[in-house]
């Protein structure tokens, strides 16, 4: 129960976040995209169907976020299966920053490629190569440098949370 | 591995749903009911968050200025820091009232009724999105495809509208087409956002010419949405060379800087006609830097069926 309300409340700030703060702010070549370090920081915790479906309910979320303009579903399914990959890796509490670093790199690497795939299906002007490697590059790199500091504080808040709770 | 064959189950159910909404999506076009829900959920918490937000974008890009302190003593380094932050959190009230002045200048030069808003969110999706929200929905008047302008000019349109909030296409998305037309030639072509490219513009007619620094103006969509007519966009700054094209195209240097939009108005409603050229900014000088003077001798509004002289610019 607490640990659905902490959960709640980190998504959707993470969610708000992105949008408000982080879309804003004057970077080089892209921005880092919070939503997936959110959600491989609980999939690591949770497993992957706990993954999977955190994924599902945090894409539907951004895909209706309302300065979002593209089919329904695509970040959903996109996070899914980052969600469920990343709960694959085995939960460790001490796992090297490194491990953590390189989850969160694939995963968005991952994430990016699958939102540019459905666009490409589904029709989308603004999936083109050029456009897709500069996202990638950026996304990545900047998902990277959030990891260390995102992924421990949100895995070890619910890690906590589990201990003292029900 | 935590692998296992519930976990695969789970996730290919949710593969399905996914999939299922975006056919659903996809064939409705957009704008269902989810996305209503999501409007009025999430329009409001962003409408609070972007107003505490509005300094931490001018907070950033004025950090790069404190480097130069290094050399003096920590007091004096905190207290330039603090005297350094309250001089840019003004420099932020400052120019939001300049570039609300500015809106409301054009808007009234071309008597266009506007709903005046702030940007409270930008739009993202990995970089490939050029959307924003604004703090002004359909309880102020704005309906969904309505031309969105700010002092400098062409912003975009709107797409979904919510109750208190909307989402605006800016004119750098790869998706953003507008109609419009070059100053004293009056040809008529359409202008398209390039995503990180550059704005282009592509003549309709292939006897139609252009040359660097011809400056372009919207043309009217029918009933004027989502494009009322005459809003200023950019200048040509080269044409493309296009071999195997029939119509030539230009790269257009916008008037408006879509990455720090802030200010911005809805047009909701528009006089029958605006003087042809009226609202373009005194600057026909291909260099660029609006610094000319004011007056413009060079731009006479000849041609202009209304037959009305360019007004003269109050400076």
């Amino acid at each position: 129960m607490r640990r659905g309300l902490l959960t709640t409340a980190v998504v959707f700030t993470a969610l708000i976040l992105q949008a408000a703060v982080v879309n804003r702010l004057p970077l080089p070549g892209g921005r880092p995209d919070l939503p997936v370090v959110v959600v491989v920081a609980l999939a690591l915790v949770g497993g992957p169907s706990y993954g999977a479906v955190l994924g599902f309910a945090v894409g539907l979320g951004a895909d209706v976020l309302p300065p979002a303009d593209h089919t329904l579903g695509r970040l959903a399914l996109a996070y899914a299966i980052v969600g469920y990959l990343a709960g694959l890796v085995e939960d460790v509490e001490e796992r090297s920053v490194l491990t953590t670093v390189a989850v969160v790199g694939i995963a968005s690497a991952v994430a990016v490629i699958l939102f540019a795939g459905i666009g490409a299906l589904v029709g989308d002007n603004r999936i083109t190569a050029a456009a897709v490697t500069r996202s990638l590059g950026a996304t990545v790199i900047y998902d990277v440098v959030l990891a260390p500091f995102v992924v421990p504080l949100v895995s070890g808040a619910v890690r906590r949370t589990q201990l003292s709770g029900p | 591995m935590r692998d296992s064959r519930r976990a695969r189950l789970v996730l290919a159910m949710l593969l399905l749903t996914a999939f299922t909404l975006i056919t659903l999506d996809y064939r409705s076009g957009g704008g269902g009911p989810l996305r209503k829900i999501g409007n009025a959920v999430f329009g409001p918490v962003e409408r609070a968050v972007g107003a505490v937000a509005h300094p931490i974008g001018s907070f950033f890009s004025g950090l790069g200025h404190l480097n130069s302190y290094k050399s003096e003593n920590n007091r004096l380094k905190a207290q330039n820091q603090h005297l350094l932050q309250q001089l840019r959190l003004t420099d932020g009230d400052r120019a939001h009232l300049a570039s609300a002045e500015k809106l409301l200048h054009l808007a009234g030069q071309a008597q266009f009724r506007i709903a005046a808003a702030r940007v409270v969110a930008y739009g993202g999706a990995f970089g490939f999105e050029s959307t924003a929200t604004i703090d002004v929905g359909s309880q102020d008047g704005v309906r969904p495809n309505e031309t969105v302008i700010n002092g400098d000019g062409l912003v975009g349109k709107t797409l979904q509208v919510g109750p208190t909030t909307s989402t605006i296409l800016l004119g750098n998305d790869p998706n953003f087409t507008a109609g419009a037309r070059l100053e004293k030639t009056q040809q008529i072509g359409h202008v398209d956002g390039g995503g990180r490219n550059p704005m282009t513009f592509t003549l309709l007619g292939s006897q139609a010419t252009m040359v660097p620094g011809d400056r372009l103006v919207t043309f009217a969509s029918l009933n004027d949405r989502p494009f009322v007519a005459e809003v200023p966009i950019g200048r040509i700054v080269r044409i493309q060379p296009t071999p195997g094209q029939l119509f030539s195209t230009g790269v257009v240097a916008p008037y408006v800087n879509f990455s720090s939009v802030d200010v911005v108005g809805v047009v909701v409603g528009t006089p029958r006609t605006v003087p042809r050229d009226s609202l373009l900014p005194p600057s026909p000088t291909p260099s660029g830097t609006p610094s000319s003077p004011p007056a413009t001798p060079s731009t006479p509004a000849s041609g202009s069926p209304s037959g009305s002289p360019t007004p003269g610019r109050s400076p």
